[in-house]
């Protein structure tokens, strides 16, 4: 970051300037946070938080087969949503950053503008499509394709691409980043030099996004594992993901210290993911 | 041109624009349809449409979701403006002075974005009951809790204007007689104020558009119409839903359109991930 | 007779509406340097990217030794290419750079290492292979890369004003390797410029460009001492036209009222506009009149010191303006500004243009 005037020495005019803010985050952030990793290391009866310190709520996340079954689903779809929007979104990115349209600037917004609805409101348009007296099934039976109408959700299955089309736009939006900083001159000399263009992308385009289509995947990844909405809209009882999980000890069950405990999980699990994100975008290439 | 050419030079771009064409239709192809759903003359969802009808927006209309509607718009709206007015001189002072401690801060700026939104609204809802808020749960807690998560966005736009200061204006503003406050009213806020509008665009919509907080902080008369149409969905299907959910998108819509036309989102929208 | 090494025929390049190369036929012999010289916007670069191959034309053919090449891409063309900006990987060493080529035409390892050293002490960057282009200079990211287009051995070297982005010092230093090392190698080489003393300097010929056409082709004495059209003489150095109409006795009358008795090409029509063009350098000024050959009456209106030479900026009695050049051999002129002076010289100098 570039400092444009040196700091003034002996003046706490910066800290004047940040108090009130600072005191938000702190207060407003921070410490509900701390909160949380208290609780979750605190035992519960009866709907109430005690203050006897316990492992027990860790041990129960950890051990009991249903909330394995919890965090290998939320896995298994923070995976398959990441790796689906770097499928789509690549060649979105590519074909964005390069076309030379004059609608260029209009087909960026379009792909970007699923984003100003709300996650609720795009997965409302999957369970539309997907329920099953829904526009898919409608369609296949007009086609004659199937004969009984299909159970397309509640499933994971549909949880993933609700997630997925959620999400799309933060792929495109990571690896258009990248692909900018890629000179297009570079493609043309190693088509002059032979390379086809299957080879010329694997050895030059590729390598060079790398960091950005990683860094993409590692967003996306990071928050199709915190989603609530769309798990909650797609999915139903059996297909629970962390998020509906935490949820339901919160909301339903009251139970604080075990949903404490999930959202530590979740917390540390994000960090992780967005701290490799980072890593990667940090380390563009540039020349 | 002959066919051995095109087929040699421009068939693969063709592919690839096939491919994209396929992928907008599944971006786009969902909300299309709700948009096209909510005209519906039966109760069912048809695709296309049978019949014509605007009575699901009629009920759209009805205070059962303009209430929620207005509540977010409130709360969105004074989010936006708590959020820009704290990260101005946040922003301000990350960007120009180096101190101890700075790191931490830059930290603690962007922690609401590195954490999910739902931990953060259960950590709220436990706060304000342990410290025994209780009663501000509902408009007040979602207020404190959207600054949170919003103010990120206000201080990562006003940071990019920041940086596209030329160098040397402040500098000869004072040559030229301007004392320290003219110099900020009159070069550098002119200057940052399509940042200043740009986040306080961004934490709105992103305000308006929040679930995963709000899920924990709202309360009976105090909802958002996001948590709004949540809820309604566990009752199964309505038309309504349809009608309601375009209105949600419209808005934002029209207002990022507003902006651009007038001020310019632009060089916003990459976000900068090598800066602060 | 040997096939050229290089044959444009009839090649156009249309953009929607816009036409960026209107219609090139032109020739390249084996070995021979070439540069496509014009402004910006002449197309120069569009058709070395229609040679190179990165897009296709609209319509015409190209020859790369007597094979046609239009529809093929550029990676199936014997070419070499080095960019303006040079286009060097990024993420690959200077050696893995130069050794891209050779990879895609599957040498062997053990060769590819050896041609890559001798490419590299070629551009005298010998030792330097392991370095990343971030690291190195400006001229020697240009030598990485002209090694690169120049070990795979190209039929057909191309070089987009590659030139331009090095400082004054440097870029007559390269200019001087760069023939050199073509000479040496005997490869065949099209150099696009802007700049005309580089063209002068480097080029065994020169297609002069303007607006998507090429005006004239020569080699540099042939362009500079008899420019076929206005725009090339008046690119190529600095060159007086003077207003004038061709005379029934096959002369031309200046607007004057002076007549010169210089040869006319027997299709120009009597009474049609023409320019007598005389190179400033090729003109004197005296006190008096001169006897016969060229003679304009004027007075001077500004003397340019430039060093190795004086620039006299006249005007003249029917207020067109000229400019006669001095060298400046240490003696003084022998006139001032306001001087009234006579630009003169012998008609041997001078030539009739087209009006254009």
């Amino acid at each position: 970051m570039a400092v444009a005037a040196p700091a003034r020495s002996g003046a706490p005019s910066h800290w004047l300037l940040v108090a009130i803010p600072a005191a938000v985050l702190l207060v407003f952030f921070v410490v509900p946070n701390v909160l949380l990793l208290s609780a979750s290391f605190l035992k519960s009866e009866a709907q109430q938080l005690t203050t006897t310190p316990t492992l027990d709520n860790y041990q129960f996340l950890f051990t009991r087969r249903l909330y394995l079954e919890v965090f290998l689903r939320t896995f298994m779809v923070g995976l398959a949503v990441g790796v689906l929007d770097i499928l789509l979104g690549f060649p979105l990115a590519y074909f964005l950053v390069r076309t030379r349209s004059r609608f260029k600037g209009l087909l960026i917004a379009l792909s970007l503008a699923p984003l100003l609805a709300s996650v609720v409101v795009r997965t409302y348009g999957w369970y539309i499509i997907l329920n099953r007296f829904g526009v898919a099934n409608d369609l296949l039976l007009n086609l004659g394709i199937i004969e009984d109408r299909i159970g397309f959700m509640p499933s994971t299955g549909a949880i993933v691409i609700g997630l997925a089309h959620a999400l799309l736009p933060y792929a495109v939006l990571s690896i258009m980043g990248s692909l900018n900083g890629i000179n297009p001159n570079l493609e043309s000399a190693a088509m002059s030099l032979g390379a086809n263009r299957t080879r010329t992308f694997f050895s030059v385009v590729l390598p060079l996004c790398l960091p950005g289509v990683a860094g993409g995947f590692l967003l996306v990844f990071s928050i199709a594992i915190s989603a609530y909405a769309t798990p909650a809209i797609l999915g139903g009882p059996a297909t629970q993901v962390a998020a509906t999980a935490i949820y339901n000890f919160i909301a339903v069950i009251l139970d604080w210290s075990l949903g404490a405990a999930l959202a530590v999980v979740l917390i540390v699990s994000s960090l992780l993911l967005l701290y490799g994100a980072a890593r990667l975008g940090a380390n563009r290439a540039a020349l | 041109m002959s066919f051995r050419r095109w087929r040699a030079n421009r068939a693969p771009w063709a592919l690839l624009r096939a491919f994209v064409i396929f992928i907008y239709v599944f971006s786009l192809g969902p909300i299309l349809i709700t948009a096209a759903v909510s005209f519906n003359q039966g109760t069912r969802s048809y695709f296309p449409p049978r019949g014509f009808s605007f009575r699901w927006w009629e009920r759209a209309m009805a205070p059962e979701w303009l209430d929620p509607l207005w509540f977010s718009l409130k709360l969105g709206s004074l989010t936006a403006l708590i959020s820009t007015a704290l990260a101005l001189p946040l922003a301000f002072a990350l960007y120009r002075y180096r101190f101890r401690g700075r790191e931490a801060l830059v930290a603690l700026t962007l922690g609401p974005l590195m954490l999910p939104t739902l931990v953060t609204g259960v950590g709220l809802l436990q706060l304000f009951q342990i410290v025994g808020l209780r009663d501000y749960i509902g408009f007040a807690a979602l207020l404190v809790g959207h600054v949170v998560i919003c103010m990120p966005f206000a201080v990562r736009t006003v940071t990019i204007s920041l940086s596209t200061l030329p160098p040397n204006v402040e500098l000869a503003a004072a040559s030229l007689g301007a004392t320290r406050l003219a110099t900020l009213r009159h070069v550098v806020f002119p200057l940052i104020k399509t940042g200043l509008i740009a986040g306080a665009v961004f934490a709105f919509i992103h305000s308006f558009t929040d679930v995963n907080l709000s899920i924990f902080l709202a309360r009976p008369g105090e909802i958002p119409i996001t948590v709004k149409i949540l809820g309604f969905l566990e009752f199964g299907f309505a038309p309504t839903l349809a009608a309601v959910a375009v209105i949600t998108l419209l808005l934002p819509l029209v207002l990022v359109a507003i902006v651009e036309r007038v001020s310019g989102l632009g060089d916003f929208i990459y976000g900068d991930r090598n800066r602060a | 007779m040997p096939e050229p090494a290089l044959r444009l025929a009839g090649i156009e390049k249309h953009y929607g509406a816009t036409v960026a190369v209107a219609g090139i036929d032109l020739e390249v012999q084996d070995g021979e340097f070439v540069t496509l010289l014009g402004p910006s916007g002449c197309g120069k670069t569009t058709t070395l990217g229609l040679i190179a191959g990165f897009f296709p034309p609209t319509a015409g053919e190209i020859y790369l030794r007597g094979k046609p090449v239009a529809d093929l891409p550029s990676f199936k063309r014997d070419i070499g290419v080095v960019f303006q900006d040079y286009a060097l990987f990024p993420h690959m060493t200077a050696a893995e750079n130069v050794a891209f080529g050779l990879r895609m035409r599957r040498v062997a390892p053990g060769e590819t290492a050896q041609r890559v050293k001798d490419a590299l002490d070629l551009v005298k960057l010998g030792g330097l292979g392991d370095r990343r282009p971030l690291q190195m200079s400006g001229g020697q990211r240009q030598r990485v890369a002209l090694a690169r287009a120049l070990v795979i051995n190209p039929a057909v070297l191309l070089l987009d004003e590659p030139l331009s982005n090095l400082d004054l010092k440097l870029r007559e230093e390269m200019r001087v390797e760069i023939v050199s090392i073509q000479r040496r190698l005997g490869i065949t080489t099209i150099f696009v410029t802007h700049d005309q003393g580089e063209a002068l300097v480097m080029s065994d010929r020169i297609a002069v460009m303007n607006a998507g056409r090429i005006e004239q082709v020569g080699d540099p004495a042939a362009i500079y001492e008899t420019p076929a059209t206005r725009f090339v003489a008046e690119f190529i150095g600095r060159m007086n036209l003077f207003n004038g109409a061709v005379t029934p006795a096959r002369g031309v009358r200046l607007a004057s009222g002076v007549e010169v008795a210089l040869p006319v090409p027997d299709d120009v029509a009597t009474g049609t506009a023409v320019h007598v063009a005389i190179r400033p350098e090729r003109a004197r000024l005296t006190p008096g009149t001169p006897g016969d050959g060229l003679a304009l009456m004027g007075k001077v209106r500004r003397i340019l010191y430039l060093g190795a030479a004086r620039e006299i900026h006249l005007e003249l009695a029917d207020g067109e303006r000229g400019v006669v050049e001095v060298r400046n051999d240490g003696s003084g002129l022998g006139f001032a500004e306001g001087s009234e002076v006579w630009l003169s010289a012998p008609l041997a100098n001078c030539r009739v243009l087209p009006v254009r």
